[in-house]
C-alpha cells in the first residue's frame, strides 16, 4: 500500500547502508591480501621527505605514503594514508610500519597520540627553506634509516650541485627579474605568495626577486596590486592539461593584462613538488627557474 | 464562584483596545460578548485568559488570575481559540487528548472519543488533522476543550468554557449543535463565555448579553434589554431594527426556526 | 485522487507503534555498534578479541590499541553525538514549530564555527601556559565557548519581558549567523594554508579526534541535555497548537522554551566542539521518525536519541573504510548519505507531487 512506501524505502536505506559497509570490507581485505611481501617497514609522510628516502636508496623500504608525495613516479603504487594533518589513527596503523618519517606538521595530535601508544617510531623531519635546512633534512632521514654513510654521500652531492646552480643563478641587483608566483585564479581571484614562503625562497635563489613583499604567505592579492608588483614573470605550477588554454585565460585577466609578463607572454610552469619540497631536486629546481628567468639556453 | 473581570485595560502600543471594561459571569449560565469588528471583544477575552498583558483585576472563582499557573488554570477552564493552526500532522484522537493534559479528566481515557462523539466525529478519530476542513477542525478543537473540562461541576466548583467565535466557520446545522453544547453545559452547572460575531444565534442562546464598542461596555444585561433598535443602531454604525420583518419576497432562515 | 496521508502506520497504533520502536531502534543501535567494533581499516575484529579473551589468552599490542584506544572512544563519541544532533533537531524542530529548524537554529553552529577559527588561527597568540594546560582541547574548548556565547546573545535579543519570541530568534539567528560568517571570513584571509586546511576539515566533521579524554568532557553535558530534552516531549506536543493554545492547556510556555533552548545549545555545543560541523542528521533524523510513527514528542526525541546515534556510526564505518588507509570526512558521509534521502522525503510530501 502506498502509505508503506516510505518504510520500506527507510529500511532500504540503511540496508543500502549497511550493505555499502560490508562491501567497502571485503574490497579492503582483498587489497591487503595481495600487498607484495618485502621488507617494507616504512611510512613516508611528507613529498620531499619520500624524494629524500628514494634518493637515499631506500624506497624498498617504503610501505605507504601520503598525498603529496610524488616522487618518484613509482610510490604513486604505494597506499596513500591520505592529508598529513587528517592521518587516521587506524588506518595507519592498518599499514604496520615500524617507522613513521613525516615533515613537519602532520595531524591531527589525538591521532600521533595513539600511533606512539602502539609504539610505532614517529620522527619529525624539521621543514627548510635553505641549503643548510634541506642538508639537514637528508641527514636525519639517512640517520633514521640507518645509512649515514649514503645521506653523507648524498648530502655532498646535493651541496655541491645546490652551490653551483646558486653561484650561476647569482645576478646583478638592478637587473633582476620580478617573479609573480601564482598559486592558483579560482574565481576569477589571484592567490598569490608573498614573503616566507617555499616559492619565495626558491625564487631568491634563483636570482629573481618576488614581485610580492607587502606580505607573508599565500593569500589574494587585489588586482591593482598585481599591477603595482609589475612582474616580469609569473611562476606557477604545473597541473598538467593544456596549457595554451590556460595561459590565454590568465593573459586575459583584468589584473594580469597590463604586467609586463602578461605583454611578452612570459609565465613559467614547473612541478609543485620539484619547485617548493626543498628536496633532493632542489638545485634542478633553481636551475631551471634561473633559466627561464634569463632566457639561457632556450 | 463566578468569573470576575473588572475596569480592564488593554493597549497595543498607542492604540486603547480596552478602555476599562467590566464583565460578571455566572455559572449555569451563558453569557454572550457581542459588538462590532475592532470593538475589543477577542482582546477581553484574551485578558480574561490571561493570554495578553492587562491592567485591572480578573477573578476566577473566587481566585485572581494574576497569580495562578498555567496548569491551575487549564484545570478550571478551557479556551476554544478563534483559528486552529496545528504544526505537525497529529490524528484528530491525538488532538483531542491534548487537552487532557492539565485538565480534569485525565485519567479518564474514554472521555476524549466521547467528547469527540459530542460534536458529531466519532468516525473521524483516525484522521489527519490537516486533511479536516475548516469547519471539522474547529469541531475538533472543541472536543478538545470539551475533554480538558469534561464535568461542568468539579468539587462544588463550576468549570469554564471561553470561547472565540466558536460557530463562525460552520454550517447552520453544526452552529446549533455547538451552541447546543455550550448551552448543556452552561444547564450542567458550568460556565460560559462566547464571544459572537452572531447575533441571532446570542438572542437565542444567550443568557446574559455584553456589548462592547471602541473598547468599552456599551450594555450589558439579558437579550432583550441589549438587543434593542438603539442600542445596536448605535453600536454598529447603521441602521438595525430588531425583531423586525424582512421585505416580502426574499427568504430568510432564522436558526430560531430550526426543529430539533 | 484521494489526499493521501503521509503516515506509514495506520493512525490507531501509532502511540504503541512508536514505543516498539524504542527497542527495534535499540537493537539496531546495538547491532551498529558491533559493526561498528567489528570493522576497522585493520583486520582487528572484535569476534577475534573476544574469542582471544574467553580463552584467557592476552592481546597484542596492535588489539589493545585498535579496540580500546581508537574504536571504542570514537564509538563512544558517535552515539554521544548521534544522539544529540538528531534530538536537537527534534526539539528545535517542535519548538519553532517548523520541520524544517535544524540544530543550528539557536546560534550554536555558527558560534561554535567562530570559536573553532578563532582558536586555530589565532590560538597561537595566546599566552603560552594556556596554550600548555589546553593541549589538544583548545579548539574544541574555543568550539564549546563560542556556541554558548552565541546562544546566550540570541537568547537575549530575543526574550522581552519575559517571553522568548522564537520569531525573533529566527531572524536575530540570520543575522548572528551572517556577523560569524564575516568574522570568520577575516580570520581565514590572515589565515596560512595549514590553518586553512584545519579549518576545512573542522567544518566537514570528524570523529577521528575521539578520545577518552574528549569523551568524558562531553558525555555529562550531552547525557543531560538529552535527559532533560526527552521529558519535553508532552509541552511540545501542545506547543504545536500555538504558544497561546499551549498555555491554555496548562503549559508553561516560557519554562519550557528556555529549557529547550539551554538543552540544545548544551547537547548541540558540546557535540560540535568535539567532532567538528556534521550536518543533516539533525534535519533528516526527525522527520523520517515523524513518517514512520507519527509526530508524537513523548516517544520522538527519544527515538531520534536512538536513530541519530545508529546512523551516525554507521557512516563513521563508512568513513573509515571506504578509502583506507586514509579517512573520509564524516560529514562527507552524512551529506551525501542525507542529502537524497532529504530531498526524497520533501519530494513524497503531499502537494509536491501530481498524482
Amino acid at each position: 500500500m502506498r502509505h508503506y512506501a516510505s518504510k520500506a524505502a527507510f529500511r532500504t536505506g540503511l540496508c543500502a547502508a549497511l550493505c555499502s559497509t560490508f562491501l567497502a570490507i571485503a574490497v579492503n581485505a582483498e587489497q591487503s591480501a595481495d600487498a607484495p611481501q618485502t621488507q617494507a617497514d616504512v611510512l613516508s609522510i611528507g613529498g620531499s621527505v619520500t624524494e629524500i628516502v628514494a634518493a637515499l636508496g631506500q624506497e624498498h623500504r617504503l610501505k605507504a605514503r601520503d598525498t603529496t608525495s610524488s616522487y618518484p613516479p613509482s610510490v604513486a603504487d604505494l597506499p596513500d594514508v591520505g592529508y598529513m594533518r587528517a592521518l587516521s589513527p587506524e588506518g595507519v596503523l592498518s599499514i604496520g610500519p615500524s617507522l613513521i618519517l613525516t615533515e613537519e606538521g602532520a595531524g591531527p595530535p589525538e591521532a600521533l597520540d595513539v600511533i606512539r601508544a602502539a609504539n610505532i617510531d614517529l620522527v619529525e623531519v624539521p621543514d627548510a627553506l635553505s641549503v643548510a635546512g634541506i642538508l639537514r633534512k637528508i641527514e636525519i632521514v639517512g640517520q633514521t634509516l640507518g645509512v649515514p654513510e649514503r645521506a653523507a654521500g648524498l648530502m655532498a652531492e646535493v651541496e655541491a650541485d645546490l652551490v653551483a646552480a646558486l653561484t650561476d643563478a647569482e645576478h646583478p641587483e638592478d637587473g633582476k627579474r620580478r617573479v609573480l608566483f601564482v598559486l592558483s585564479t579560482q574565481g576569477g581571484k589571484i592567490n598569490a605568495s608573498g614573503t616566507g614562503t617555499a616559492a619565495d625562497a626558491l625564487i631568491r635563489m634563483a636570482g629573481g626577486v618576488n614581485a610580492v613583499s607587502d606580505y607573508e604567505g599565500y593569500k589574494q592579492i587585489t588586482d591593482e596590486a598585481v599591477g603595482l608588483a609589475a612582474p616580469d614573470v609569473i611562476l606557477m605550477m604545473d597541473r598538467g592539461g593544456d596549457h595554451g588554454v590556460a595561459d590565454d585565460e590568465l593573459f586575459a585577466m583584468p589584473a594580469v593584462r597590463l604586467t609586463p609578463a602578461a605583454q611578452t607572454r612570459s609565465i613559467v610552469r614547473m612541478d609543485g613538488l620539484l619547485m617548493l619540497g626543498f628536496g633532493p631536486r632542489t638545485a634542478q629546481a633553481v636551475q631551471m627557474l634561473n633559466d627561464a628567468l634569463y632566457a639561457k639556453g632556450t | 464562584m463566578s468569573l470576575i473581570a473588572e475596569d480592564i485595560r488593554v493597549s497595543y502600543g498607542k492604540h486603547a483596545a480596552l478602555r476599562g471594561v467590566s464583565l460578571t459571569a455566572l455559572p449555569g449560565e451563558v453569557t454572550a460578548i457581542v459588538g462590532p469588528n475592532g470593538s475589543g471583544k477577542s482582546t477581553l477575552l484574551g485578558a480574561i485568559t490571561a493570554s495578553l498583558p492587562y491592567r485591572g483585576a480578573v477573578s476566577l472563582n473566587g481566585q485572581d488570575i494574576s497569580g495562578m499557573k498555567p496548569w491551575q488554570l487549564a484545570a478550571q477552564r478551557a479556551v476554544l481559540p478563534q483559528a486552529s493552526r496545528l504544526a505537525f500532522p497529529f490524528t484528530v484522537m491525538e488532538v483531542v487528548r491534548l487537552g487532557l493534559q492539565s485538565g480534569t479528566a485525565g485519567d479518564r481515557p474514554e472521555v476524549p472519543m466521547q467528547a469527540l462523539a459530542r460534536v458529531g466525529l466519532a468516525h473521524y478519530a483516525d484522521r489527519t488533522f490537516q486533511e479536516l476542513s475548516g469547519g471539522e477542525a474547529q469541531r475538533v478543537m472543541l472536543a478538545r476543550v470539551l475533554a480538558q473540562v469534561w464535568a461542568p461541576v468539579e468539587n462544588g466548583q463550576p468549570r469554564w468554557l471561553l470561547l472565540d467565535e466558536p460557530v463562525s466557520s460552520l454550517d447552520i446545522a453544526h452552529q446549533l449543535q455547538v451552541m447546543d453544547i455550550a448551552r448543556g453545559f452552561a444547564r450542567a452547572g458550568g460556565g460560559v463565555i462566547a464571544v459572537m460575531h452572531d447575533l441571532n444565534l446570542t438572542a437565542l442562546y444567550a443568557d446574559r448579553v455584553a456589548l462592547l464598542a471602541t473598547g468599552k461596555r456599551m450594555a450589558f444585561g439579558q437579550p432583550q434589554e441589549v438587543l434593542t433598535d438603539e442600542i445596536l443602531s448605535d453600536a454598529y454604525g447603521c441602521a438595525l431594527r430588531v425583531s423586525a420583518p424582512p421585505p416580502a419576497g426574499i427568504p430568510f432562515i432564522l436558526p430560531h426556526a430550526a426543529s430539533a | 485522487m484521494t489526499v493521501v496521508s503521509d503516515i506509514a502506520v495506520a493512525p490507531r497504533d501509532r502511540l504503541n507503534h512508536a514505543r516498539a520502536l524504542h527497542w527495534v531502534l535499540a537493537a539496531a543501535l546495538g547491532l551498529a555498534c558491533l559493526v561498528n567494533l567489528q570493522v576497522g581499516a585493520t583486520d582487528v575484529t572484535l569476534s577475534s578479541v573476544l574469542a582471544k579473551l574467553a580463552q584467557g589468552e592476552t592481546l597484542s599490542q596492535i588489539e589493545r590499541v585498535v579496540l580500546f584506544d581508537i574504536r571504542l572512544p570514537r564509538l563512544a563519541m558517535g552515539i554521544l553525538v548521534g544522539a544529540a544532533l538528531a534530538v536537537s533537531g527534534a526539539a528545535m524542530q517542535g519548538l519553532f514549530r517548523n520541520p524544517l529548524a535544524d540544530p543550528g537554529i539557536v546560534g550554536v553552529g555558527a558560534g561554535a564555527g567562530l570559536g573553532a577559527i578563532l582558536a586555530i588561527v589565532l590560538g597561537a597568540l595566546l599566552p603560552v601556559w594556556m596554550i600548555d594546560r589546553a593541549g589538544n582541547h583548545l579548539v574544541p574548548f574555543a568550539a564549546f565557548l563560542g556556541g554558548w556565547i552565541s546562544t546566550i546573545l540570541l537568547y537575549r535579543v530575543s526574550t522581552r519581558h519575559g517571553r522568548t519570541s522564537v520569531a525573533t530568534m529566527l531572524l536575530a539567528g540570520i543575522a548572528l549567523g551572517a556577523l560569524a560568517g564575516a568574522l570568520s571570513g577575516i580570520l581565514v584571509y590572515i589565515a596560512d594554508d595549514r590553518q586553512l586546511r584545519d579549518l576545512t576539515f573542522w567544518g566537514l566533521g570528524s570523529l577521528a579526534g575521539a578520545s577518552w579524554a574528549k569523551v568524558l568532557s562531553a558525555a555529562p553535558l550531552i547525557l543531560l541535555s538529552i535527559g532533560t530534552a526527552v521529558m519535553l516531549g508532552r509541552g511540545l506536543n501542545g506547543l504545536a497548537l500555538g504558544e497561546a493554545t499551549a498555555a491554555h492547556i496548562g503549559i508553561n510556555v516560557q519554562r519550557m522554551k528556555s529549557v529547550a533552548i539551554l538543552a540544545v545549545a548544551g547537547a548541540t555545543g558540546a557535540a560540535v566542539a568535539v567532532s567538528g560541523g556534521i550536518g543533516f542528521i539533525g534535519i533528516v533524523v526527525p522527520h523520517l521518525l515523524r513518517l514512520a510513527s507519527g509526530p508524537d514528542h513523548r516517544t520522538l526525541l527519544l527515538n531520534s536519541a536512538l536513530l541519530g546515534a545508529t546512523l551516525l556510526i554507521l557512516a563513521d564505518v563508512i568513513a573509515r573504510v571506504v578509502i583506507a588507509p586514509a579517512e573520509l570526512p564524516i560529514g562527507i558521509v552524512t551529506a551525501v548519505l542525507g542529502a537524497p534521502v532529504f530531498l526524497w522525503i520533501l519530494l513524497k510530501r503531499r502537494g509536491l507531487v501530481e498524482l
